[in-house]
């Protein structure tokens, strides 16, 4: 993969959650750009370069809340892995539930792959870090 | 061997990158049962319960699937269209695992559902190292698609 | 209309003791009803009685008061004694009803019983009422008794869905909405700590490490609690279950505290069980944890192993720990019953209180044999796999 810096595209509708991520993220030096929105109709408009988001960046990576405001991560899911040029971004549902009907919808919609926010801040560090680690540095993104 | 009680597929032909991965995932004591497919049409039997894998059971499927691309009688990207086209085995994550960076095998791995896409590195330490971080990613980090015979999605592991 | 006739018609006004028997006679011959009402009294009974001759104002009769026992004659001037029966659907009553009629032909007899007619005596063998009354009487008391406990049962059903409906909503927002915040307050007091460590006066470190224990200890509170009501509520769906899997699953969860410990677990050859897998699972994995966490100095050692006992399992999960005194064996399967203070071990005390739950659940019993510094074996039973061709199911993998 060419060396150019990753897009983020974190969709969390938790101010303290999204610090936590950004903190955990830019621990490492492999990040890439970090862009941020609070909702499902806005990570939509994001995704489709839509209104105010007409220039925005193609996401190499999305990391997805399913618990949000407006429209939730399932309707996100629902959408854009349904869209041709965008399906290819990979997805990692990052999410308080361990509920096993969370689990399976998002997989059926189209989540790569899905992590439970953990509880304590070491855990929840590492788990980002981990999600991090994995996507950036040893899987291939789609260009 | 129970066949149903698989953790990780294993599809590659070539027996260096083979062993070195088996190697590696054990090492990381991950997973307590890896399964080989030599080959695509093994692979496909396996995942979907037929010929010698009859006795298998959809709902017991392997937490993760390991393709290479490059396969003799059924290729990667076949075996990766037949189980996301079928509603059996279309939740079970495949991580492509190959030694080509065609970015039009990336694109088409993603569209066709592959949960991800990794490249061999040439380096020995390294493809060892990128083998244990993928194992460590896909069993301990992620969270498996819940099945009938053994979903424990409240299970926290320590 | 005919008025009821008889000098009866009051007594069935006035209250009557429960020992009288209310009848309503449909019956176009006085004589007839007087005999028939003898022949109650003969056989024992007090009787109050009302007579009407036509469907109407049987109909209304009926309507009106509660009566025990219907006795009809079949052949009535202008309908059939027998379409009485008709009118107690309609109006929905259910009161036996006897046939009091002079010949009545075998076929005809057969036909009202199957129309509802509770039985049918003839008038020459009149001695024979007061048996048919009393048998009639005795199995409305058992339908309405039936009837009874079929409608508690429903309620009590009911009312248990309800409940269980309102524990696992409650359960859902607890494992959801409450991670969050409670989330927030563990992560951000640990990150002032992180932060501010020695920077603010020692009394601030304190304040914040308590608040951090308080909001992490209420995480894995709200966790066990979930747990501890989940168990129950999955259905099986006769699934069986391979135990020697089960454990290495178990293992598989406990590596970092096995790896951390030292510990060397050795497990026998174990048994196919009907029972959800995640939750044998749940039930190893307590009794394996608390094993290494309350181990002693010497090298923990753990066997996990299984022995045939009739229709049962006998499982044993036995430790070299530190053990638990005598006086504590009961009530350590209590929730959230802990032993020693929090800062000794950690742990909120539910595992135990869980593994019991499940084991009960499937019809087994769970003790333990220990005595303090001399290790723990706990003991459970499961019922065994009806079907069980080889006693263990002894395949051993890899």
């Amino acid at each position: 993969m060419p060396p150019d810096t990753i897009e983020i595209l974190l969709v969390d509708d938790s101010p303290s959650d999204l610090d936590l991520i950004r903190d955990a993220l830019a621990a490492c030096p492999c990040q890439g750009r970090v862009h941020t929105v609070p909702d499902g109709e806005e990570a939509i408009a994001f995704l489709h370069r839509a209104g105010v988001y007409a220039s925005a960046a193609r996401p190499d990576l999305i990391i997805l809340d399913l618990n949000l405001p407006r429209k939730d991560g399932r309707v996100v899911l629902a959408d854009f892995k349904s869209e041709p040029t965008l399906r290819s971004i990979p997805v990692v549902v990052f999410t308080t539930s361990h509920s096993r009907k969370d689990i399976a919808r998002s997989y059926e919609l189209g989540a790569n792959c899905y992590v439970s926010k953990p509880g304590s801040l070491e855990d929840f560090r590492k788990a980002v870090q981990a999600i991090q680690q994995f996507w950036l540095s040893v899987a291939c993104l789609p260009d | 061997m129970s066949a149903n009680e698989v953790d990780i597929l294993l599809v590659e032909d070539n027996q260096d990158d083979m062993d070195l991965a088996l190697h590696s995932l054990r090492r990381e004591n991950l997973a307590n049962k890896i399964f080989v497919a030599r080959d695509g049409e093994e692979a496909l039997e396996f995942l979907f319960c037929r010929g010698a894998f009859a006795q298998r059971s959809f709902d017991h499927p392997p937490k993760i699937v390991l393709l290479d691309l490059k396969l003799p009688k059924v290729d990667g990207i076949e075996v990766l269209r037949q189980v996301k086209g079928d509603t059996r085995t279309k939740l079970i994550p495949v991580v492509i695992l190959t030694s080509s960076k065609e970015e039009r095998d990336v694109v088409d791995g993603y569209n066709l559902g592959a949960n991800s896409y990794i490249q061999k590195p040439v380096d020995f330490e390294q493809f060892r190292s990128t083998v244990k971080q993928a194992g460590l990613y896909w069993l301990v980090t992620n969270q498996p698609p819940p099945t009938n015979g053994k979903g424990h999605a409240l299970e926290q592991k320590s | 209309m005919t008025d009821t006739a008889t000098s009866t018609a009051s007594e069935a006004e006035c209250p009557a003791s429960d020992s009288t028997l209310r009848v309503l006679l449909v019956e176009d011959s006085p004589v007839d009803a007087e005999l028939i009402l003898l022949e109650l009294r003969r056989g024992g009974f007090e009787v109050s009685s009302d007579l009407v001759q036509t469907i109407e104002d049987f109909t209304r009769q009926v309507r009106a008061h509660p009566y025990q026992m219907i006795l009809a004659d079949y052949n009535l001037p202008q309908w059939r004694g027998i379409e009485a029966l008709g009118v107690l659907r309609r109006e929905g009553l259910d009161i036996p009803l006897i046939l009091v009629s002079g010949a009545l032909g075998d076929v005809t007899a057969v036909e009202c019983i199957k129309q509802g007619a509770t039985d049918y005596v003839l008038k020459d063998s009149l001695a024979r009422l007061p048996v048919a009354v009393r048998r009639a009487l005795q199995e409305k008391r058992l339908r309405d008794q039936r009837q009874k406990g079929e409608k508690d049962l429903a309620r009590k059903v009911e009312e248990l869905a309800r409940s269980n409906r309102d524990l696992e909503q409650f359960a859902y927002v607890a494992s959801h909405d409450l991670q969050e915040p409670l989330r927030m307050v563990a992560a951000y007091t640990q990150l002032l700590a992180e932060r501010y460590r020695g920077k603010l006066d020692a009394d601030a470190d304190k304040f914040i490490g308590y608040a951090v224990e308080g909001a992490v200890r209420m995480q894995t509170l709200i966790l066990d609690l979930l747990a501890f009501s989940r168990v129950g509520h999955n259905g099986n769906g006769g699934k069986t279950s391979d135990c020697n899997r089960v454990v290495e699953e178990a293992l598989l969860n406990l590596k970092a505290a096995i790896d951390e410990s030292g510990a060397v677990v050795t497990q026998d050859a174990l048994p196919l069980i009907v029972a959800e897998q995640a939750q044998l699972i749940q039930v190893f994995q307590n009794l394996i944890g608390n094993a290494i966490k309350f181990r002693g100095k010497e090298a923990l050692v753990i066997r996990v192993s299984a022995e045939r006992q009739g229709t049962q399992w006998l499982f044993e999960v036995a430790d070299n720990g530190i053990g638990i005194a005598p006086e504590y064996h009961e009530v350590i399967f209590t929730i959230f019953q802990r032993l020693h203070a929090r800062g000794e071990y950690p742990g909120n005390g539910v595992g135990l209180a869980i593994c019991k739950k499940i084991v009960e659940h499937y019809g087994g019993r769970i003790w333990l044999k220990s005595e303090p510094g001399q290790g723990c074996t706990f003991h459970f039973t499961l019922p065994a796999t009806p079907a069980d061709e080889k006693d263990i199911h002894a395949s051993r993998h890899n």
